[in-house]
């Protein structure tokens, strides 16, 4: 979508609605979610949002804007210090059992990847099945026969096939993160998080990645939240994107085909959507 | 350079005369013995063949205790090592075992081989034991440490996929520590084979026992071949710890640089 298309779309149609409401179809609810790592400063604040099962949801924003910050409350890595988040009506916490059991299908994939460098591809992506391993054969690393064929299933599906017994650290940039993914498919999720997975990679390869992702989202029906750099990706991707700065929420977007369908903006005026959107041109 | 620096060096040299002084460290004395030293090393070169071969199955048995001493020990050091490790478990068991650790370390194998000769008696298991113990503490503590390093991402990654800590720590701890852990294990093994020759000297078995005897009775030429054959052997176990080493390691730590 042209820029210019974009705000046409926008100018007409400015106006701010409550998100308060929760119905089935909403996987993840923030309301007023406040988040600091030190007693003084807020990462984020404020945020009230709501993504739907199924969703393509994707959060831009600056660096050091609180995109990963929002994305570990919402998997229960960081604990909000006000508000509430449900998702899929638990309250995220990984030192809690219940929750502890959600999160093996909830996909997570860190902006550094978190790939366990010394072991082979296959090994990194079984890793993803712990979560339904016994505790015997885990730890003799005895994965069973249909574990290791969906692997492998997987490992093709990201473009890594031939690969699966490479050490990992000897893998490029881009096959690390296919390997991620694949890690996070291989936990049969519902919900997938990755954040800034294709933001170091070139427009080809970060393009292949995004339609792997999207395609795996329509096959598995799981919604995903993606943190991009990139507001153009970022469009072009999701059928929902919210910008944040200075961890607040200043705008929320969605998409249908080429057109907005609906926009919120809390305090921006059309020169900030301008220049935000301009400062992300390529 | 600067005055600062030049007063530093004159305090330390003042600091290593007056400690000669006190613990009686005379270089006159040492030129004054260097006639005797020539009668040593001339009766030295009186070796005495038909030792060779005694000399070989000591130092066999010497490895050998080394060895066994090796294993055991890196066997015991493992779980400790993860038991000991802050960032796998709580200040209650960390810091007790931390001190246990440190206890065995403190003590070289020699006087933890004199405490398993008045256990045990006189003889090589006295010394395996002795072996074990040092390994113990010397192992968990680079293990613990290494533990320590690994990198916070993999291990915050799998945590967040819902695994129980010893999933975590088979599939992420142990795999990205490993890589240390085998050159830990050649380098113990080469100082164990080191200090077991040494063992005999207090009785507790390995190839230092006929070392200190034949010294003992002044047979310096036949003291010679024992040392012969131990400095032959470390050299070899030198080599081939290196060639390992290259082979494994070396590989290996060029992935540890890839950051991802
Ligand atoms: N572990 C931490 N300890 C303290 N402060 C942190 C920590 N992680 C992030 N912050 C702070 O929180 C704010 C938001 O950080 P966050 O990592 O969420 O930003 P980001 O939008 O993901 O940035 P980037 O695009 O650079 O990844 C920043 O001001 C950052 O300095
Ligand atoms: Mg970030």
């Amino acid at each position: 979508m042209s820029f210019n298309k974009l705000a046409k779309q926008l100018l007409p149609t400015h106006f701010f609605s409550n998100l308060s409401t929760i119905s089935t179809k909403t996987l993840i609810q923030m309301n007023n979610v406040w988040a600091s790592y030190d007693a003084k400063n807020y990462s984020l604040k404020e945020i009230t949002l709501s993504i739907e099962r199924g969703t393509n949801y994707a959060i831009v924003g600056q660096s050091g804007s609180g995109k990963s910050t929002l994305l570990k409350l919402i998997n229960g890595m960081m604990i909000p210090s006000k508000g509430q988040i449900k998702v899929d009506y638990q309250t995220p916490n990984i030192n809690n059992k219940e929750f502890k059991r959600a999160m093996s299908k909830i996909g997570y994939i860190p902006q550094s990847l978190g790939l366990v460098k010394n072991i082979t591809v296959l090994e990194n992506v079984l890793i993803g099945s712990l979560p339904r391993i016994g505790k015997l054969n885990s730890l003799l690393k005895k994965f069973p026969e249909s574990e290791i064929q969906e692997a492998e299933k997987i490992i093709k599906l990201v473009g890594l096939g031939g690969k699966s017994e490479r050490k990992t650290y000897m893998l490029s940039g881009g096959e690390k993160r296919r390997v991620a993914i694949a890690r996070a498919l291989m936990q049969k999720p519902i919900l997938l998080l990755a954040d800034e997975i294709v933001s170091e990679l070139d427009q080809v390869t970060a393009r292949e990645i995004m339609d792997l992702v999207a395609d795996a989202q329509q096959r598995l029906n799981l919604t995903a939240v993606m943190v991009h750099h990139d507001m153009h990706l970022a469009l072009e991707y999701a059928n929902r994107v919210a910008v944040i700065k200075e961890g607040q929420k200043i705008l929320e977007i969605g998409i249908e085909g080429d057109k907005i369908i609906d926009f919120q903006s809390g305090n921006m005026s059309q020169q900030e959507i301008m220049e935000l959107y301009n400062s992300n041109e390529p | 350079m600067n005055p600062k620096n030049n007063l530093i060096i004159a305090l330390v040299i003042a600091g290593i005369i007056a400690m000669s002084y006190n613990i009686d460290a005379n270089p006159a004395e040492f030129v004054k013995g260097i006639p005797n030293l020539a009668i040593v090393l001339k009766e030295m070169t009186e070796v005495e063949p038909n030792l060779f071969g005694t000399a070989f199955w000591s130092m066999l048995e010497t490895i050998e205790m080394a060895f066994i001493g090796t294993v055991v020990g890196v066997t015991i050091a493992l779980p400790l090592s993860m038991l000991a490790a802050r960032n796998l478990n709580s200040k209650f068991v960390y810091v007790p075992l931390r001190g246990i650790l440190a206890a065995a370390r403190t003590f070289p194998s020699i006087l933890w081989a004199i405490l398993f000769v008045i256990m045990v008696g006189l003889g090589t298991f006295a010394g395996v034991l002795a072996i074990i113990m040092y390994t113990v503490g010397f192992i968990a503590k680079l293990q613990y440490e290494s533990i320590e390093a690994v990198d916070s991402d993999p291990v915050e990654a799998v945590n967040s996929i819902g695994v129980s800590k010893w999933q975590l720590i088979r599939h992420v701890i142990i795999p990205e520590s490993a890589p240390h852990l085998l050159s830990q294990i050649l380098y113990m093994f080469d100082y164990n084979v080191r200090q077991t020759s040494i063992l005999g000297l207090v009785g507790a078995g390995g190839i230092g026992f006929y070392i200190i005897n034949y010294i003992k009775f002044f047979e310096y030429g036949k003291a010679a071949v024992f040392m012969l054959v131990v400095l032959i052997t470390v050299l070899i176990i030198d080599f081939v710890s290196v060639k390992i080493r290259d082979k494994y390691i070396v590989k290996a730590q060029k992935g540890m640089e890839v950051k991802i």
